[in-house]
């Protein structure tokens, strides 16, 4: 990696968005391709990241600075009306209807879409009908939902069902937030749950690797 | 001993007759009248009587004067949306993204404004029933959390950022009204006033976040509500708050409340002389079965009794759904701890 994509991934974890874009000025000054920022900085800047947040070691605060400076940087790269390339499937994100806390939702989309997976958000308070019409209308990948209050459970409880009742079974479903991190995977029926924003990006990567 | 003196002789660390228990009961009360959570949280005085059906439901050894975290917020000028089956929510931050606002916040009236006076007729109403047999308690936003409420978190943390000074101007803000109503609330009858500060877990910011911007702070206010004559201080961060216990002693805090992914041998070592409740998981109250409740209730009062300075409890609110013979399940394993390992090795094997 030369140097100035090492400044670029040192200010993107810095959470420093003001010298994230002043570096990836120089990098497209020195001509490096739009790929290679992506792959060898913000990547390389997610990956040190994740090794960095464990389950024990992870806050909110880190990831958001990270998080907002991966998106100017994402924006100047790639201007209104050029999305960047995605080529590692579709995820659909919503906070379920009754739940409006959406900040670790956004903080999954970041992340997912700084490693190169196209989100699709629900948003937050999202009735179950638009989430499944919005995975299969996306040919989603995966689907993942958050909650942060106890009610929105037996909502993520129906996810699956109505996934496969809709032909989408082959839909992976993952959950994560504050109310769902108390309960396993089989207790909400899902396939994965997601104790961090990385930790559900390992998992994906794991199925997206495996229908490669 | 009544509830009263249970809990205080544990936060004491002398021997109780029995394990004190505190369930955290706040809107599950109006579910357990059959009472719109709405109205529970706009009328005072229904939800005293929803309290106290609660405490002669459950035998409980504390009642609380709470409504949400949108109380002290709303006062200060945040529009909440009332839901019919949830807490509010805020709808409009009486603060905006950079701050603006700060200087505009109608701080000379914020005590009686919004659903205060109310708050402060349930407490009056809750302690003129229970005297000084139950624990009356009220409840505070630490000053993270209220910043967090009156911009919206993101902008909050951001602005902790970007524009340190004005953050720290509003942190002070929203410390000072929270002394401001927690002594409203002793002086209306509370017992004690638990500062809830679920923003200043180290799952939302670094430890040296907690330890620079907020220690300072929640130590002030601890101070002043224990001048104005809480009978202990109570300081309840969610989450997995092992990295910021060692601040505890120094914020000056009596009381511990610990979250369910909190490991109470760890935490006991890191708070030799301080008490905590905790740490049974809230969502179980909703999925588990009154034998599981048993099992890990007992297996907590088994293990953390012999510290003295050891409340059963949840490690967080108790959930508006939880079914009751869950909360009665905790509540019977304190007071009668070998009937109810009895009854979860029957169940469970």
């Amino acid at each position: 990696m030369t140097a100035r994509l090492e400044s670029l991934v040192q200010a993107l974890l810095d959470g420093d968005q003001a010298l994230a874009t002043t570096e990836l000025g120089r990098l497209r000054q020195d001509k490096v391709s739009p790929h290679r920022i992506v792959a060898d900085g913000i990547e390389e800047a997610m990956a040190r990241l994740d090794a960095k947040c464990t389950v024990e070691q992870f806050n909110l605060l880190e990831i958001m600075l990270c998080g907002r400076a991966i998106t100017a940087v994402i924006k100047a790269l790639y201007p209104p009306g050029q999305p960047p390339p995605h080529t590692r499937g579709t995820v659909v994100l919503a906070s379920l209807e009754g739940d409006i806390h959406d900040l670790g939702k956004n903080i999954v989309k970041v992340v997912l879409t700084a490693t190169g997976y196209y989100v699709v958000d629900c948003g937050k308070d999202c009735p179950l009908d638009r989430l499944i019409d919005t995975a299969k209308a996306h040919a989603a990948l995966a689907v993942g939902v958050s909650g942060l209050i106890t009610t929105v459970v037996p909502q993520v409880l129906k996810v699956r069902d109505r996934l496969a009742r809709e032909g989408l079974g082959a839909i992976s479903v993952l959950a994560g937030g504050a109310a769902l991190k108390q309960a396993s995977a089989e207790q909400l029926r899902v396939d994965f749950l997601a104790q961090t924003a990385f930790d559900g990006l390992g998992y994906l990567d794991q199925i997206e690797a495996g229908r490669r | 001993m009544t509830g009263a003196e249970r809990i205080r002789a544990a936060v004491a660390f002398e021997t109780p007759d029995q394990i004190p228990v505190i369930a955290q009961v706040f809107g599950h009360a109006a579910t357990l009248a059959g009472v719109d959570l709405q109205d529970y949280l706009r009328d005072g005085q229904l939800l005293a009587r929803c309290q106290l059906a609660a405490r002669d439901r459950y035998d409980l050894d504390a009642v609380f004067a709470l409504m949400d975290v949108g109380v002290e917020t709303e006062a200060l000028g945040s529009v909440l949306r009332y839901r019919p089956a949830g807490y509010p929510t805020v709808e409009r931050y009486a603060i905006t993204p950079n701050g603006d606002g700060i200087d505009q916040l109608p701080l000379a009236d914020a005590a009686t404004a919004g659903r205060i006076p109310e708050l402060l007729e349930a407490t009056h109403q809750l302690r003129t029933a229970l005297g000084d047999e139950v624990l009356v308690i009220g409840c505070v936003s630490g000053p993270l959390t209220l910043t967090a409420q009156l911009m919206g978190l993101e902008a909050a943390l951001y602005l902790a950022i970007d524009a340190p000074e004005r953050f720290a101007q509003l942190l002070d803000i929203a410390a000072e009204f929270g002394r401001q109503c927690g002594c409203a609330q002793l002086e209306a009858g509370a017992h004690t006033v638990m500062l809830f500060d679920p923003v200043a877990s180290p799952e939302v910011v670094p430890p040296q976040f907690y330890r620079e911007l907020a220690l300072p702070r929640v130590r002030e206010t601890l101070a002043g509500l224990r001048s104005a004559g809480a009978c202990f201080t109570w300081l309840h961060v969610t989450g997995n708050t092992q990295p910021i216990l060692l601040y505890y002693q120094e914020a000056g805090a009596d009381l511990a409340n610990l979250d369910f992914s909190v490991d109470l041998q760890q935490a006991s070592a890191t708070l030799p002389h301080i008490c905590f409740n905790g740490n049974i998981k809230p969502l179980a109250f909703v999925e588990a079965s009154p034998a599981a409740i048993a099992a890990e209730a007992t297996r907590l009062v088994t293990t953390f009794g012999p510290r003295r300075g050891f409340i059963l409890s949840p490690g967080c609110e108790i959930p508006l759904e939880a079914r009751p013979d869950n909360i009665a399940a905790m509540i019977a394993a304190a007071r009668h701890p070998e009937t109810s390992a009895a009854v979860a090795t029957r169940e469970l094997g």
